[in-house]
C-alpha cells in the first residue's frame, strides 16, 4: 500500500447529498464502526440551514495514528445524489473512488475531466437494493455504508453489529432490513472491478476510545460537575446540549427547561443558582446578545452561573450552521459596567468535558459568571477521545456560611479575595438581599448610591479577578520549547493547528503552539514570555479583525509577527495552516500535499 | 416565625406619602406573619420599579432582580427549591410591559408560587410614563396625546392562559388584601394577585377615591370562583368599563377564579422534588453516559 505522507495510514470518506438523506447519521454509524475496530476518527459535518434539500456532507477521517482535526482530501466519495459528484471531485485522491447510484446518474455521464483513469467509479444500485429488501428510501445511506466497506475490503461485521445495536429498540424488521441493505451494498461494491489502494484492517489491542462531539462532552462534563439546572432556548450550534440534557434529565435528576427565550433562560439560571443549585445555560451569539443584561446581573449580584457561548458567524442571524470565532471581544466586554468574569475556551472535545465541570467550580469559587466559549467546529464535530475521566472530577462549591452560626449575615461582606460567604435561602438567620442594584454589604440598595459604598463594592468584586487567575486553567503549550514557528491560538483552532504541526515536523520545520485556554483573565505574562522566546509568532484565529491579536498587543505590548485568519464560515483546515506556515518559514510547500486555497495572510 | 415588625429592615420605606405601596407592604408582612412561615421557609423576588424598592425594606431571603425579569428567577427557584414558598413582587410596567412574555409563559407553567402585581397603571419610578395598564386615552409624559392602545388585561390574560388562582385586590383595603394574600399563598400552583395600587404622584385619574367609588367585594356577592367562563366575562367587563362613572360600573375585588388540584409544573419533573443544591456535593457518576459513547 502506498504510504501517503504526511497523512499516514488513513482513509478519508465523504458522504454527500441533500438534507433529509440521513447523511450525518450514516457518517456517525461509520465512525463508530471504525472506532470500535481500533481506529481514530474525526468527522466534520457541513450543512446549510435547511431541513430538506441543500447540500449536506459528512467527511470522516479514519486513521491508525493520532489525529487532531479533519482534512480535505477524500479517498471515497459517497454521492447520494448526482449533484454531490462535481462539488467534491477536486478533493479526490489518486486511486480514490466514487460510490454512486446508477439510478441518479449513469456512469458514462459522470465528467471526471483530469481525474479520468485515476479514480474508480463504483456503481451501487442503492435505490433498487432498498426496494428489494423491502426498506424505505432513507436506507440508501446504510446501503452505501455497506458499499464503502465492500470497496475497501473491510469486514462487514462491525457495521452489522452497529445496526443491530442501533435498532435494538425497534421492530426487529427494521434491523433486518438495514442489515440486508448493508450486506447487499457490501456485495455489490465488492464486485466492482477496481482495487482500493489503501487497505485498513480491524486492529486489535487498541484501547477503548469514545466518540464524542463538543456539545455531548460539555453536557457530560457539566453533569459530572453536579449540574442541577439547565435552561436554554434552541440556537445552533448550542441546541444539542439542550437535547442531550433533556434526554438524560429524568435519570440524572436535573431540571432542564426549554424557556420562552434566552432572557428567561439566563434569568432562570440566576434564580436557581441563588437557591444554591449549580446552573448553566448555553446559546450562540444572537441568544447571548439577549442574555447580556442578565450577565451583568449575575456579576453585580455575585451569582455563580455558567453560560455557554457557542459561536457561529455573525452579525445577527449570520451563517447559522457554520463556524467562526468572532465573539471573543463580545464575550469579554458583554454587559454594561465592570465586573469579574471568567472565560474558558476549550480547544477540543476532551477539554469541553474538562472545562465544563471546572467552569461550575470556578463560578462557585468566585461567585460570578463563567463563560464557556466554543464554536460550531468544536460543538458539532465528533472525534475519538480517551474516555472522560470521571475520577478526575472534583467539586468545590466555594465559601459558604456555616449553618447555625449566622448572626447579622452580610451577603456582600468584604474579604481579601473579594469573595463573601454565601448562604442560600433556607439557612436559618440568613436574611439577605441579592441585588441587581449596587448595594451595601447586606445587599440593600438604598445606600448603594452613596459613593463610598459603590467604590467599596465595585472594588471588592473586581478583586476576585486576582483569585480567578489562580483558579483557571493555565495556557497549554504543545511542541518543542524552541521552534521555528510559534502559533498562538484559542478554542477549536487548536485542533487543525496541532495537525498542521505534525506535518510541519515531518518536513523538518519545528513548530510549537500556545493555546490560550482561559481567555479571561487574559494570561498576559505567559503570552508575553512565549512571544519573547519565539522566533516567529503566528496568531491563528477564526475572525476577520484579529481580535486575539489585538488583545495580545494590548496586554503584552508585543507585536505578533504573523496572522492567519478565516471568516468564511468554514473551519481552518490543517492544509491551510500548513501551507501558510511553510510560506512564513520561507520554504516552498512540498508537492505531495495539495493545500486548500483560502485566505492565509502571512 | 417573624412578626410584621421583624419583616422590616433598618431602611424605612421611601415611597411617596399616600402611595398604595405602603399598605400593600403592610398587608404582605401581616399575611406572611399570619401564615406562620419561619423566615427561612420563604423567599421573595422583586422586579424593578417603585414596587421593587420594597426589597430594601423587607427583611427576608430575597433577590432584587432586573426590570421585567422577576418571574424567571422566581420560577427557577420554585423548580429547584420545593422547600421554599416563593413570592414574586412585580409592577405593571415591569411585568406586563417589559416582562409580558415571561408573564404569559409563567401562567402557562403553573409553578407553585405567588405573583403580587403592584398595578398603579403608570411607570412610577421613571416618572409617570404610561404603562400597559394605563387607561385608553389617558395622557402621560410619554403619551401627551393620550395612550392610543387599549390597556392590557392581566386578569383576562391570566384566565386565558389557564392560571389556577386569579385575584384582584385594592391597596386601600389592607384587611381584604391580607385575606387575598393568604389564600394565594395557600394555593398550590400559580397565584396571581393583581393589586390596584394608587400612585398619588403620577396617576391623577385612578386615585384611591376613584377606586373607592367603584370597587365592591366578590365575597359579598354570590360569586362562584370556580366558574372559569364567568370569571372571564367578569374580567372583560371590569376591564372595559374602567372609564365609566361610578354609577355605570363597579370594579370587583376578591378571588375571581380558583381551581385547586391542578398539577403544578414541578409535579411533572421528578428532579424538582428535591432541592437542587443537594445534587452538587459530590461528582455525579457519569460512567454509564461515557460508556454509551464507545
Ligand atoms: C431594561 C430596563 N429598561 C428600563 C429600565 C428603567 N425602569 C426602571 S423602573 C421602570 C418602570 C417601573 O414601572 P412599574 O413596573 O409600573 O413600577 P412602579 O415604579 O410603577 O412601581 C423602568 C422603565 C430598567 N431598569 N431596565
Ligand atoms: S411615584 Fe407613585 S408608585 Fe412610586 S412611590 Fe410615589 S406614589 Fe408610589
Amino acid at each position: 500500500m502506498e504510504q501517503r505522507a504526511p497523512y499516514g495510514n488513513e482513509v478519508r470518506i465523504r458522504i454527500g447529498g441533500p438534507a433529509g438523506f440521513g447523511i450525518k447519521a450514516a457518517g456517525a454509524t461509520l465512525a463508530r464502526v471504525f472506532a470500535r475496530a481500533g481506529y481514530r476518527t474525526f468527522d466534520l459535518t457541513e450543512y446549510p440551514s435547511l431541513i430538506k434539500g441543500g447540500h449536506n456532507t459528512i467527511h470522516l477521517r479514519v486513521s491508525e495514528d493520532e489525529i487532531f482535526s479533519h482534512v480535505t482530501p477524500t479517498d471515497i466519495l459517497v454521492a447520494l445524489d448526482a449533484a454531490t459528484i462535481p462539488l467534491h471531485l477536486d478533493e479526490l485522491t489518486d486511486g480514490g473512488a466514487i460510490v454512486f447510484d446508477p439510478h441518479d446518474i449513469a456512469a458514462d455521464a459522470i465528467e471526471l475531466g483530469d481525474l479520468a483513469g485515476r479514480v474508480c467509479l463504483v456503481p451501487v444500485p442503492l435505490t433498487d437494493i432498498v426496494r428489494e429488501v423491502g426498506g424505505v428510501r432513507i436506507m440508501r445511506n446504510i446501503t452505501a455504508l455497506g458499499a464503502v466497506l465492500g470497496h475497501m475490503g473491510f469486514p462487514l461485521e462491525g457495521l452489522v453489529d452497529s445496526l443491530q445495536r442501533q435498532f435494538a429498540h425497534k421492530d426487529p424488521s427494521v434491523a433486518e432490513q438495514n442489515v440486508a441493505a448493508a450486506t447487499r451494498g457490501f456485495e455489490s461494491a465488492a464486485e466492482s472491478h477496481c482495487e482500493f489502494p489503501y487497505k485498513l484492517a480491524p486492529r486489535t489491542g487498541e484501547p477503548t476510545r469514545i466518540l464524542t462531539d463538543g456539545n455531548t462532552a460539555t453536557a457530560i462534563g457539566a453533569l459530572a460537575g453536579g449540574l442541577g439546572f439547565y435552561a436554554a432556548y434552541p440556537m445552533t450550534p448550542a441546541s444539542t446540549v439542550l437535547h442531550y440534557l433533556a434526554a438524560h434529565a429524568e435519570r440524572e435528576g436535573v431540571v432542564v427547561k426549554h424557556t420562552e427565550d434566552e432572557i428567561a433562560a439566563i434569568n432562570m439560571c440566576i434564580g436557581a443558582a441563588f437557591g444554591g443549585t449549580r446552573s448553566m445555560c448555553a446559546t450562540s451569539g444572537g441568544g447571548f446578545s439577549l442574555m447580556v443584561e442578565a450577565l451583568g446581573f449575575a456579576g453585580v449580584s455575585e451569582t455563580a452561573i455558567v453560560v455557554g457561548l457557542f459561536t457561529r458567524p455573525g452579525p445577527a442571524t449570520g451563517l447559522p450552521t457554520w463556524t467562526e470565532q468572532s465573539d471573543l471581544r463580545f464575550a469579554i466586554h458583554a454587559a454594561q459596567g465592570e465586573f469579574p468574569r471568567v472565560i474558558l475556551a476549550p480547544g477540543d472535545q476532551a477539554e469541553a468535558f474538562e472545562f465544563a465541570w471546572k467552569a461550575l467550580n470556578i463560578a462557585d469559587q468566585l461567585q460570578t459568571p463563567v463563560i464557556l466559549l466554543g464554536d460550531t467546529y468544536l460543538c458539532e464535530n465528533t472525534q475519538t477521545v480517551e474516555p472522560f475521566d470521571g475520577a478526575a472530577v472534583t467539586i468545590d462549591r466555594g465559601a459558604f456560611q456555616a449553618e447555625g452560626s449566622v448572626t447579622d449575615y452580610q451577603r456582600y461582606a468584604h474579604s481579601p479575595t473579594g469573595v463573601s460567604l454565601r448562604a442560600i435561602p433556607g439557612v436559618i438567620g440568613a436574611e439577605q438581599l441579592v441585588n441587581s442594584y449596587e448595594h451595601d454589604e447586606h445587599g440593600f440598595g438604598s445606600p448603594g448610591e452613596v459613593a463610598a459604598t459603590r467604590i467599596n463594592q465595585n472594588a471588592k468584586r473586581l478583586t476576585k479577578m486576582r483569585l480567578a487567575a489562580s483558579l483557571v486553567p493555565a495556557p497549554r503549550e504543545y511542541g518543542p520549547r524552541e521552534a521555528e514557528l510559534s502559533f498562538i491560538v484559542f478554542g477549536s483552532t487548536k485542533m487543525p493547528v496541532r495537525e498542521a504541526m505534525k506535518w510541519l515536523e515531518a518536513d523538518g520545520i519545528s513548530a510549537n503552539m500556545l493555546q490560550i485556554t482561559t481567555v479571561w483573565p487574559f494570561p498576559a505574562q505567559e503570552v508575553f514570555e512565549f512571544i519573547e522566546r519565539s522566533k516567529r509568532t503566528v496568531v491563528v484565529e477564526g475572525n476577520a479583525t484579529g481580535q486575539l491579536e489585538g488583545i495580545i498587543r494590548e496586554f503584552c505590548m508585543r507585536e505578533p509577527g504573523h496572522r492567519i485568519n478565516r471568516f468564511d464560515g468554514r473551519p481552518f483546515s490543517p492544509e491551510q495552516i500548513y501551507e501558510t506556515a511553510h510560506a512564513i518559514a520561507g520554504q516552498p510547500v512540498p508537492q505531495r500535499v495539495s493545500p486548500e486555497a483560502t485566505g492565509g495572510d502571512a | 416565625m417573624p412578626t410584621p415588625e421583624q419583616l422590616q429592615t433598618i431602611h424605612p420605606p421611601t415611597w411617596c406619602p399616600g402611595c398604595g405601596n405602603h399598605s400593600m407592604w403592610k398587608a404582605l408582612r401581616q399575611a406572611i406573619s399570619e401564615m406562620g412561615w419561619a423566615s427561612n421557609e420563604f423567599s421573595m423576588v422583586w422586579g424593578i420599579g417603585c414596587h421593587g424598592n420594597g426589597a430594601d425594606f423587607t427583611l427576608t431571603q430575597g433577590m432584587h432582580a432586573l426590570h421585567g425579569r422577576a418571574l424567571p428567577p422566581a420560577t427557577a427557584l420554585a423548580m429547584t427549591r420545593p422547600d421554599l414558598h416563593v413570592i414574586a413582587e412585580v409592577g405593571d410596567g415591569d411585568c406586563y410591559g417589559l416582562g409580558m412574555g415571561h408573564f404569559i409563559h409563567t401562567l402557562r407553567r403553573n409553578p407553585n408560587m405567588t405573583i403580587i402585581a403592584h398595578d398603579n397603571q403608570v411607570y412610577g419610578l421613571t416618572t409617570g410614563q404610561a404603562s400597559p395598564t394605563t387607561e385608553h386615552l389617558m395622557p402621560s409624559v410619554s403619551t401627551p396625546g393620550g395612550v392610543l392602545e387599549q390597556p392590557a388585561n392581566p386578569i383576562g390574560l391570566a384566565l386565558a392562559e389557564n392560571a389556577t388562582f386569579v385575584a384582584r385586590g385594592f391597596a386601600g383595603d389592607v384587611e381584604h388584601l391580607v385575606g387575598l394574600y393568604k389564600q394565594a399563598f395557600e394555593h398550590k400552583g400559580l397565584a396571581l394577585v393583581d393589586v390596584l395600587q394608587p400612585c398619588v404622584t403620577w396617576n391623577k385619574l385612578n386615585t384611591a377615591a376613584w377606586f373607592r367609588d367603584r370597587i365592591y367585594k366578590l365575597e359579598e356577592t354570590d360569586w362562584d370562583a370556580s366558574n372559569r367562563s364567568a370569571a372571564f366575562d367578569l374580567s372583560m367587563a371590569a376591564f372595559r368599563e374602567m372609564t365609566c362613572t361610578p354609577d355605570e360600573c363597579r370594579i370587583p375585588i376578591g378571588v375571581i377564579y380558583r381551581q385547586e388540584g391542578v398539577p403544578t409544573y414541578e409535579d411533572g419533573i421528578t428532579a424538582a422534588s428535591t432541592p437542587g443544591w443537594r445534587r452538587a456535593s459530590v461528582p455525579r457518576d457519569v460512567s454509564a453516559l461515557v460508556d454509551a459513547l464507545s
